[in-house]
C-alpha cells in the first residue's frame, strides 16, 4: 500500500519536471544563502534569468563538492539549458563541470575560478587580486604607514583567501613601517575572529590595524576590539556587504571593497542567454571585473553587492 | 573511586597544557589572558553541562549548535523587528527580559521536542537530535531570511536596551559568561550529586530496565534532561549573540562535537551513568586551554586541528589503557587469592 503511493508520488514528480510547458530552464547552484553574498548573487540571476523568459532552479551546495555534484546531476536530468554556479573548490568542481559539459549543458562560473580552462563555458570572477590591493593601500594610508597590525586569513583552503592575502602582502610588505604582529585564520566566522582577536590582544595590545580577508571577520574584529575598548584600532574588511556598509557609516569600520556580485551575476545569466541563442558567448572565458573602494566618504552611493542605481 | 580517578587524570592533562603554555608564552598566565580564556571556556562549557545531564542518561544531543543559532536569531529578531502581527497591522517590541525569556524558552521547547522523540516515541537520541539540528537550523535560516540582525543594542526609546550586558558585561568585574558558568556548574553539581533527579539520571543511564523495574520514572527523566540542555545552549547563542552585537543564523555549527569532546575528555562514559559536570568542566578547560594557547603561539589553523584531534584521542586511548590495567590487577588478584 505505501509503496504504491510512492510509485504515484514519483510519477507526479517525474510529471511536474516534464511539464515545464516547453520553456527553457537555467539550474543557479551556489554556496548557503546564509551569507548575504551568495545569497544576493543567486538572486540577481535568478531574476535576470526570469526576465529572459527562462524557468529558474536555485541550489545551495554548502561548500561540499559531492553535494555539487549530485546537484549538477540533478540539473543535467532535468535537462537545464545553462548552469550557473558558483563552484565548491578550484580543483574539486572540475569533474563535474566536465561531465555537464559532456552532456550538453554549458556551465558559466562566477565568483571562483577553476583550475582549468577550457571546460567553463565562461569564467567571470570579481578581481580578487585588485580588490585585496585596493584594500590595503586604503589601510596603509589610514594607518599613515606605519604601526603593528593583525591580520585574519579566510579558510586556508579556500582559493579566494589564498589570492586575498596576496593581494594584501604586495601591499603591505613594502613598509617596513607596518609591522605584521598576528596571522590566523578565522574560517570566514564572525565568531572565531572575535575570539581570535580576544586572545592575540592578550598577547600584544599595542595594536593599530586588523586586516581582514572578508566582512564577516573584520566585524567580528571591530566588536572584539570595541570590548577590549580599543575603538581606535583601524580594521578594513573586504565583500562590501549590506553590514559593513552600514558599520561604516556608523564609523566603527574603517573601509572595506565591494564585490560586484550583483553584476557578475547578471553577467553570467546574459552570458548563458547568448550562447544559448547565438552560439557563443561574446566574451572571453575568463573575466576578472574589478572591486570597488567604500569608505565613510562614499558608503551611502553602495546598495547590496552593487552601485545604486541612480535615479 | 573510578570517576575520581578519571577527572584527576583529565586534570593532570590541563596542568600539563597550562605548563607548557606558560613556559612559550609571557602574556599566557596573565590575569587579562585568562580572564579572556575562562570567557571563551564559558561558551563551550555551559553547552556541555547540559550535554552531560544527556549523556549520562544514556542518550546524546546533537542540536544544541543549532539551537544556539536559533535562540540568537530569535532575540535579533525580536530586538530588531519586534514581532510583526500582520493581522492587525502592529508591531510589538518586547522589554529586554522578555525577549530573554523568549528566546530561552524557544530553546526549551526544542529540547523538549527531542525528549518527546526520544522517551515517548522511541527515537534513537542520535537520530531525534539529528534531525532537529537541522529543523533549528533551517528555522533558524527561515526566520531571517539568510540575513544577520546587525544590531542588538536596541533603542532606548522602544525599552529594549541593556541585551548586550549578556555578553559584554561584567558582575564586580567578572564577565558575565564566566558568572554564569560558575553559577550553572555549581547547579549541575549539586542536582546530579544532591538530588533525587541527579540519581535518577545515573540510574537511567546505568540500567534503564533496572531504574524502571525500581520506580523511577524514566521517560520523565529522559525529557527532561533533553530540556535542560536546549535551555542552556538557547543561554550560550544568547550570549554569543550579546557578544557580537549581531545574531547570524549559522552560529554554532559543530559545537555540538565541541561540547561532546569536552564531557568524553572529563570522563564521562559515552554508555551513559558514568562520570559527572566537575569532569566536565575540567575537560572543557583543556580544549578552551588548547585553543588559545596555540593562538598565542601563533600556531597555524591546521596544526590547531591536529592537535585538537590528538589530546582528545590519547586522553581517551589513556582512560582505555588504565581501565584494562585495573580490571588486569583485579583478575590477578582473584587468581592468587
Amino acid at each position: 500500500m505505501n509503496y504504491r503511493w510512492l510509485g504515484a508520488l514519483c510519477l507526479l514528480t517525474l510529471l511536474a519536471s516534464c511539464g515545464g510547458g516547453g520553456k527553457k530552464s537555467i539550474a543557479i547552484i551556489t554556496p548557503s544563502h546564509d551569507n548575504p553574498f551568495f545569497k544576493t548573487e543567486a538572486e540577481m540571476a535568478g531574476a535576470r534569468a526570469r526576465e529572459l523568459g527562462y524557468e529558474v532552479t536555485l541550489n545551495s551546495h554548502n561548500d561540499d563538492a559531492h553535494q555539487q555534484d549530485q546537484l549538477i546531476d540533478v540539473a543535467i536530468a532535468n535537462r537545464a539549458a545553462a548552469i550557473v554556479l558558483d563552484n565548491a573548490g578550484a580543483d574539486a568542481s572540475v569533474a563535474s563541470i566536465r561531465k555537464a559539459k559532456a552532456a550538453g549543458v554549458p556551465v558559466i562560473l562566477i565568483d571562483r575560478e577553476i583550475n582549468v580552462n577550457g571546460v567553463a563555458a565562461a569564467q567571470i570572477v570579481a578581481n580578487n587580486y585588485q580588490g585585496a590591493s585596493l584594500a590595503a593601500q586604503e589601510f596603509v594610508r589610514l594607518l599613515g604607514e606605519k604601526g603593528n597590525y593583525i591580520e585574519l586569513v579566510g579558510r586556508e583552503s579556500d582559493t579566494n583567501a589564498a589570492i586575498r592575502t596576496r593581494g594584501f602582502h604586495d601591499v603591505l610588505d613594502k613598509y617596513d613601517t607596518l609591522k605584521p604582529v598576528g596571522r590566523q585564520s578565522a574560517n570566514w566566522s564572525q565568531t572565531e575572529a572575535f575570539q581570535k582577536i580576544e586572545t592575540m590582544l592578550q598577547a600584544n595590545r599595542n595594536i593599530q590595524g586588523v586586516i581582514a580577508g572578508n566582512d564577516t571577520m573584520a566585524l567580528g574584529a571591530v566588536a572584539a576590539l570595541k570590548n577590549a575598548g580599543l575603538s581606535n584600532v583601524v580594521v578594513v574588511g573586504f565583500d562590501g556587504s549590506p553590514d559593513a556598509i552600514a558599520s561604516i557609516r556608523a564609523g566603527a569600520l574603517r573601509a572595506t571593497v565591494l564585490q560586484p556580485a550583483a553584476t557578475i551575476a547578471r553577467m553570467a545569466v546574459d552570458q548563458a542567454h547568448k550562447l544559448l541563442t547565438t552560439g557563443s558567448t561574446g566574451a572571453p572565458e575568463k573575466q576578472a571585473i574589478d572591486c570597488e573602494l567604500v569608505v565613510a566618504g562614499n558608503a551611502d552611493q553602495f546598495g547590496v553587492f552593487a552601485r545604486k542605481e541612480s535615479k | 573511586m573510578t570517576l575520581k580517578l578519571l577527572q584527576l587524570r583529565a586534570l593532570l592533562v590541563l596542568l600539563a597544557l597550562l605548563a607548557v603554555f606558560a613556559a612559550l608564552s609571557p602574556a599566557f598566565l596573565t590575569t587579562g589572558n585568562m580572564t579572556i580564556l575562562i570567557k571563551h571556556v564559558a561558551i563551550n562549557a555551559i553547552l556541555a553541562i547540559g550535554m552531560t545531564f544527556v549523556i549520562l542518561s544514556g542518550g546524546i544531543d546533537l542540536s544544541v549548535g543549532s539551537v544556539a543559532g536559533l535562540a540568537g536569531i530569535v532575540a535579533g529578531a525580536l530586538l530588531n523587528k519586534g514581532l510583526v502581527l500582520t493581522k492587525w497591522g502592529v508591531v510589538v517590541y518586547f522589554h529586554t527580559w522578555l525577549v530573554i525569556l523568549i528566546a530561552l524558552a524557544v530553546g526549551a521547547l526544542v529540547g523538549a521536542m527531542n525528549g518527546w522523540l526520544v522517551s515517548r516515541i522511541r527515537v534513537a537520541p542520535f537520530i531525534a537530535t539529528l534531525g532537529t539540528l537541522y529543523v533549528a537550523r533551517g528555522a533558524a535560516l527561515l526566520l531571517s531570511g539568510g540575513a544577520t540582525y546587525p544590531d542588538l543594542a536596541g533603542r532606548q526609546e522602544l525599552g529594549n536596551t541593556g541585551f548586550l550586558q549578556l555578553g559584554s558585561g561584567t558582575v564586580v568585574g567578572v564577565p558575565v559568561p564566566i558568572v554564569f558558568m560558575v553559577i550553572l556548574a555549581g547547579l549541575g553539581l549539586a542536582i546530579a550529586l544532591r538530588t533525587p533527579f541527579g540519581r535518577r539520571v545515573y540510574a537511567v543511564g546505568g540500567n534503564e530496565r533496572a531504574a524502571d523495574l525500581s520506580g523511577v520514572r524514566v521517560k520523565s527523566v529522559k525529557l527532561w534532561v533533553y530540556v535542560i540542555s536546549g535551555f542552556l545552549a538557547a543561554l550560550v547563542g544568547l550570549m554569543i549573540a550579546a557578544q557580537l552585537a549581531s545574531a547570524h543564523p549559522a552560529t554554532g555549527e559543530t559545537f555540538e562535537l565541541n561540547a561532546i569532546a569536552a564531557v568524553v575528555l572529563g570522563g564521562t562514559s559515552l554508555s551513559g551513568g558514568r562520570g559527572g559536570i566537575g569532569g566536565t568542566i575540567i575537560g572543557a578547560f583543556v580544549i578552551g586551554v588548547l585553543a588559545d594557547g596555540l593562538i598565542l603561539l601563533g600556531v597555524s589553523e591546521f596544526w590547531q586541528i591536529v592537535i585538537k584531534g590528538l589530546v582528545i584521542v590519547s586522553a581517551v586511548v589513556l582512560d582505555q589503557l588504565q581501565d584494562r590495567q585495573a580490571q588486569r590487577a583485579v583478575a590477578l588478584l582473584r587468581s592468587n587469592s
